[in-house]
């Protein structure tokens, strides 16, 4: 049996390695400096980095409270707020995308949005709105089970030390669920950098407008340009890596997947 | 002082019910209750934690029942010490000066003065994690008493504490009692820090409170069934230990002296169980090493029971069956031997100094 899975582990290991470095190194490297230096790869890279970061930030803004209420309070509608905060969790981001795009498209609040000067569908807008969608159940999730481990006694202490409500929670709770907000800030930022089926669906794929990483390498592999898709994708190959490393280095005790 | 008038609040399966107490300033006050009596929601609601259903609460006649608890100048320290891990102990302890905006060098030289004070100023530049539990608890200590709080809330101080540290940390609760002047309120279910330190104490019991008085008082005159048998020790004698070997001649305030098995010296608080108290009409010969004479001065039937307290220079309570009691005579003004072993009593060194 030992023997067996070891041997099987490497197979695997070998495998996957093989694969990645196999696309890594499917261009030579002048060919794929020429690539992502190529205006198309840079407006993407760009425009990744942009909006990840805003959708990063908008989750960060809205999971903090919420996986706060969620670990601290008891309300009504708990245990239903849980499954539905949770839900896209499990939920195939096209089906995300096509609800989002339905939302923004068809009802009237969005027209109202559109109105507004919002406008969501087939604007690099609608990329942060499907990436906060998608991503945001992952935060709260990791920000809830961090902040679960934080005994409410110490908030209780910081009270009677002299701080306010809101002062014992950035005081106390939030330096102590520290690895947890990294660790979730991490993932958040590269799932949104990866994102691709609700952008799609909600931004499409227009070059040189709403073109992120992923959408490039589909533009691209659809046009038959291999090496700006190759391109693309090592650069995401080179940012999963990253944030494997960064979540293995925060994520102390707070179970992600 | 402290006035709590019938308060009552839950939370969750903990409930406190028209609880009415009185502490008064520079008391050392003890509440006593088993495991969920209600005792830390108690606490919490005098440190403001929690707003009460019903009751109201005054601190030296100033109503601060809805009044938040930064506001109301009540320290607390928990049983696991709820030290920030993320902060030094120099930071843990500054904390409430920090959020009181106190400027930073004035903070140096009160942090300075009370680990001084603790002996903890060569902790100072670590983190919690690191410290040892009696450690922590004096880190704990120093958090809340810099604040100068009129009432310091401590709970179940004492019981993560190993048997010899505990003992040191009880004097040293003491002995800072006595240089702050703070008014200190303590939960535990543990007698001995009861005999050694509390003024006066209450025991709590499914979130009332069931008695409230002098720690002797409560002792010798249980109110009910459920103190009697919650307190189980009767008698606490408080006297001069000096010890020779393994046995200590202890001397009490009044009356006459007798021995235990212990190797403590100087002030002591003696406990014995009122059951391994022997009642006889006359001296008779045993390994028992003390035999004290006196008269009975109250004879108090506990259900199957008999409790008889002895007046023999001090009073001492006896517990008998109602059987033996009959057996005996026994009757108010009756002259009689109490005998007990000297290793039946338990000896408690008091560090008030």
């Amino acid at each position: 049996m030992k023997r067996f899975s070891l041997v099987l582990t490497y197979l695997v290991l070998l495998t996957i390695s093989a694969i990645l470095v196999g696309l890594v190194l499917y261009s030579p490297l002048p060919v794929l400096i020429a690539s992502v230096s190529s205006p198309e790869i840079r407006f993407a890279i760009l425009l990744s980095l942009l909006t990840s970061m805003a959708s990063t930030g908008i989750c960060i803004a809205i999971a903090v409270p919420v996986a706060y209420a969620l670990a601290r309070y008891q309300f009504l509608g708990k245990r239903i707020a849980t499954l539905a905060l949770t839900l896209p969790l499990t939920l195939p981001p096209l089906v995300a995308g096509i609800a989002l795009l339905l939302f923004f498209g068809t009802t009237p609040w969005g027209k109202a949005l559109d109105a507004a000067g919002f406008a969501v569908i087939f604007t690099p807008l609608g990329i942060i709105v499907a990436e906060v969608f998608v991503n945001i159940p992952y935060m709260i999730r990791i920000l809830r089970s961090a902040f679960s481990t934080v005994n409410p006694r110490y908030e209780n202490v910081a009270k009677t030390l002299g701080c306010t409500d809101t002062g014992a929670f950035f005081h106390v709770t939030l330096p102590m669920a520290r690895s947890g907000l990294l660790a979730g800030t991490v993932i958040t930022w590269s799932k949104a950098m990866g994102e691709f089926g609700a952008v799609l669906l909600v931004a499409g794929a227009t070059t040189m407008r709403t073109e992120t990483l992923p959408i490039a390498l589909y533009l691209n592999i659809s046009t038959g340009d291999l090496s700006l898709a190759v391109a693309a994708a090592t650069i995401l190959i080179m940012i999963s890596l990253a944030t494997l490393c960064a979540v293995e280095y925060f994520d102390r005790g707070v179970h992600v997947f | 002082m402290l006035r709590i008038e019938s308060l009552s609040i839950t939370l969750g399966e903990f409930s406190v019910r028209d609880a009415s107490l009185e502490i008064r300033d520079n008391e050392y006050f003890i509440i006593l209750g088993p495991t969920g009596a209600g005792k830390t929601v108690l606490l919490e609601t005098i440190a403001g934690i929690h707003i009460p259903e019903s009751g109201r609460i005054y601190l030296n006649d100033r109503e601060i029942t809805s009044i938040g608890p930064r506001l109301r100048n009540i320290g607390m320290v928990y049983q696991d010490y709820m030290l920030f891990p993320h902060l030094t102990v120099q930071q843990n302890i500054a904390f409430g000066l920090q959020q009181r905006k106190i400027p930073k060098d004035e903070q140096h030289s009160m942090v300075a003065e009370i680990c001084t004070m603790l002996e903890i100023s060569h902790l100072l530049r670590r983190y919690p994690g690191s410290l040892s539990g009696g450690e922590q608890q004096r880190v704990a200590l120093a958090r809340a008493l810099i604040l100068k709080p009129e009432v310091l809330l401590l709970d179940e101080p004492l019981s993560a504490l190993d048997s010899r540290t505990r003992e040191r940390m009880r004097s040293e609760l003491s002995r800072v009692r006595k240089i702050t002047g703070t008014t200190i309120i303590q939960i535990t279910h543990h007698f001995d820090d009861v005999y050694a330190i509390a003024d006066r104490i209450a025991i709590m019991r499914e979130g009332r409170i069931v008695q409230v008085g002098d720690t002797s008082d409560v002792f010798l005159h249980p109110s009910d069934t459920f103190v009697a048998e919650f307190l189980g020790i009767g008698n606490m004698i408080r006297g001069n230990a000096s010890s020779k070997g393994s046995i200590a001649r202890i001397t009490p305030r009044t009356g006459p002296e007798f021995f235990a098995v212990s190797p403590v010296s100087g002030e002591v608080v003696a406990t014995l169980h009122a059951e391994d108290v022997i009642v006889s009409e006359a001296p008779f010969a045993s390994s028992a090493r003390n035999s004290l004479f006196g008269t009975v001065s109250e004879i108090i039937p506990f259900g199957n029971t008999v409790r008889v307290i002895l007046d023999v220079g001090f009073p001492l309570m006896a517990l008998l069956t109602r059987e033996s009691c009959a057996d005996l005579h026994l009757a108010q003004g009756e002259k009689v031997y109490a005998t007990f072993k000297a290793t039946a009593v338990h000896v408690i060194p008091v560090n008030g100094d």
